[in-house]
């Protein structure tokens, strides 16, 4: 279903909400079978919603409301007007596709059905285990029920009931102890095999060479939560229907390359005649799949120039303004003038996976948010190697996630073996507060509750001077602050304090 | 708020949402209070996809997360809902 979206000012909306139903005047004739229309304040979001009952050509009479006094073309007859929340333009599917709203638009609101996920289940027998274990007193993973499931068959009682003494045992034996300091433990197991990490990074191994920064630099980057890593690189799985088929996934592959026009043509400028020149390459173009027809479309969307079609290789351009200025800033302009592609990724390949053993596409540049909308690419599973980008898209959760499993991929691909519980820690910690955070002074450390812990860390006086103005109090709590007044810490055994309770009589 | 459902994609663990009669029992069995809990942001996608199916939601209610774990299998996790997050 088509709606309507436009742009219109305050002053015209109270107008119309003050005279409902009214007949509103327009400056464009959209088609006429239209029943909801959208406007926009500003460029970028939506916030009303009107019922338009009728749309006719513009005759002039008393009783309409004009958007503007003149060059108005059609009467809209709007029944109702309701503000909704503020949605951004990019919720709608536009006829053309264009991120900025200028007059008017055609287009579609996205309709998703959305549902939770179905509640993890154990299955019935792992279930049981469970719950048997808990009456004996014995507290076990999930993990570990389904590996009991079958002793709980096989054995006779007597010898399962011992079987489960030992499995507590063993799982109380490698608990960690209260008030054990594993953050410590985690970042001298997370540093340690860091120092062997070469700094080296090395390159994709595939048909189509692709830097990927790996070892100790990709590490940094994941822990310092870097809003742009130095090579953001998609993994893009494609849908049934297209992930066997070579042809489709190669016509995806350029269709996801942003393709500028230097990537095309030259540019040649003549200060002379003060023209420029866009020469087609004819390799380029072919390589890149793109004709002339996309050159010259990519053309009618640049203002300030007049465009003319000489052969089939070139265009002449002219300025409307002529000026050496202007003709330096338009050669500029058109040389990053996109033709198509989705914006920021430039380049991507294609590899038969021998894991998935279908197509996948890997890319140089990310943005997940526009390539998920893509017809053929399998949005449940497709993913980015950048942690920012992540999070603003699948949420805080999904950012937990990616940085355990990057970290991970990091150090395994190195040789190195580093327990999954450290990285796991590390994982939650950074997103504790529901961001994102670095691990540093501007992260995690930075940010203590405790003013000592931090001047010790870093920025001593900024610290100590601030919390002198604002007049902090330090409670003690924490490790650091205890070593600075010389008081045990409270870690092991100096975490215990005595409580005595008084009798109550 | 995406074009397609976030809680679908793969790497997003289970979202559920905590009736508000079942809140106290949770923080009771944690033994922690509610700003104890790990704080999830009402911006978060994730938050935006479960308003669609359960009506505007405020600050203060609690998610349940079911995480998939290499170690113990599943595990449930806890996060509250904040106005804003840093």
């Amino acid at each position: 279903m088509m709606s309507l979206i436009w742009r219109d000012t305050k002053k015209n909306i109270e107008l119309i909400s003050e005279n409902l139903p009214c007949s509103y005047a327009v400056e464009y004739m959209p088609v006429t079978s239209i029943d909801i229309g959208y406007i926009s304040t500003d460029k970028q979001n939506i916030d009303y919603e009107v019922k338009i009952s009728e749309v006719s050509k513009y005759e002039p009479a008393d009783d309409i409301i004009q958007k503007r006094k003149t060059g108005l073309k059609a009467i809209l007859k709007i029944e109702s007007i309701r503000k909704i929340d503020r949605t951004p333009i990019s919720e709608f599917k536009m006829e053309k596709g264009f991120k900025e709203l200028t007059s008017f638009a055609l287009g579609e609101k996205f309709h998703v059905e959305y549902r939770e996920k179905e509640e993890f289940k154990m299955s019935d027998d792992a279930l049981s285990v469970m719950e048997d274990a808990e009456s004996r007193g014995y507290s076990i993973p999930v993990s570990l029920a389904y590996k009991l499931v079958k002793y709980k068959k096989s054995l006779p009682s007597d010898k399962y009931e011992k079987l489960l003494k030992r499995v507590d045992l063993e799982l109380k034996k490698r608990e960690i102890d209260p008030f054990e300091a594993v953050g410590i433990i985690a970042a001298q197991s997370i540093g340690e095999p860091g120092t062997q990490m070469t700094m080296r990074t090395f390159h994709f191994a595939g048909v189509v060479e692709m830097n990927v920064t790996l070892g100790l630099p990709r590490l940094i980057e994941i822990v310092d939560a870097r809003r742009i890593p130095s090579t953001p690189s998609m993994t893009i799985y494609l849908t049934e229907r297209y992930k066997n088929n070579e042809e489709k996934v190669k016509e995806l592959i350029k269709s996801l390359e942003n393709t500028t026009i230097i990537d095309v043509a030259d540019i040649i400028t003549d200060v002379g005649e003060m023209s420029l020149t866009i020469k087609l390459d004819k390799n380029k173009s072919r390589d890149r799949l793109v004709s002339m027809g996309d050159l010259l479309s990519a053309l009618e969307k640049k203002k300030g120039i007049i465009y003319n079609q000489v052969d089939d290789e070139s265009i002449a351009i002219k300025l409307q303004q002529e000026s050496f200025k202007v003709l330096y800033q338009k050669q500029e302009e058109l040389k990053t003038t996109p033709i198509k592609g989705v914006s920021k990724i430039s380049r991507a390949i294609g590899r038969v996976d021998p894991k998935e053993g279908a197509w996948v596409i890997y890319t140089q540049g990310s943005n997940l948010r526009e390539v998920l909308n893509i017809e053929g690419v399998d949005a449940t599973r497709t993913t980015t190697n950048d942690i920012i980008e992540i999070e603003n898209v699948f949420g805080i959760e999904a950012a937990r996630n990616a940085i355990y499993r990057e970290a991970e991929n990091t150090l395994s691909e190195q040789g190195l073996n580093v327990d999954k519980r450290h990285l796991m820690l590390v994982a939650d910690m950074m997103t504790f507060s529901g961001a994102v955070r670095a691990v540093g002074r501007q992260g995690i450390s930075g940010r203590k509750s405790s003013v000592l812990a931090r001047a010790a860390f870093e920025i001593t006086s900024k610290h100590l001077l601030k919390a002198g103005l604002l007049g902090e109090v330090d409670p003690l709590a924490g490790v650091a602050e205890n070593i600075i007044v010389g008081q045990p810490i409270t870690l092991g055994t100096g975490a215990i304090d005595l409580v005595y309770k008084g009798n109550k009589k | 708020m995406s074009k397609f459902n976030v809680l679908e994609h793969e790497i997003v663990p289970e979202h559920h949402l905590v009736p508000v009669e079942e809140e106290e029992s949770v923080l009771s069995r944690l033994n922690v209070t509610k700003d104890d809990l790990p704080k999830i942001g009402i911006n978060d996608p994730t938050i935006k996809a479960l308003e669609e199916i359960h009506g505007k939601l405020d600050p203060g209610r609690i998610i349940k997360i079911i995480r998939k774990s290499p170690t113990a299998g599943y595990y449930e996790y806890y996060r509250v809902i904040v106005k804003s997050v840093i």
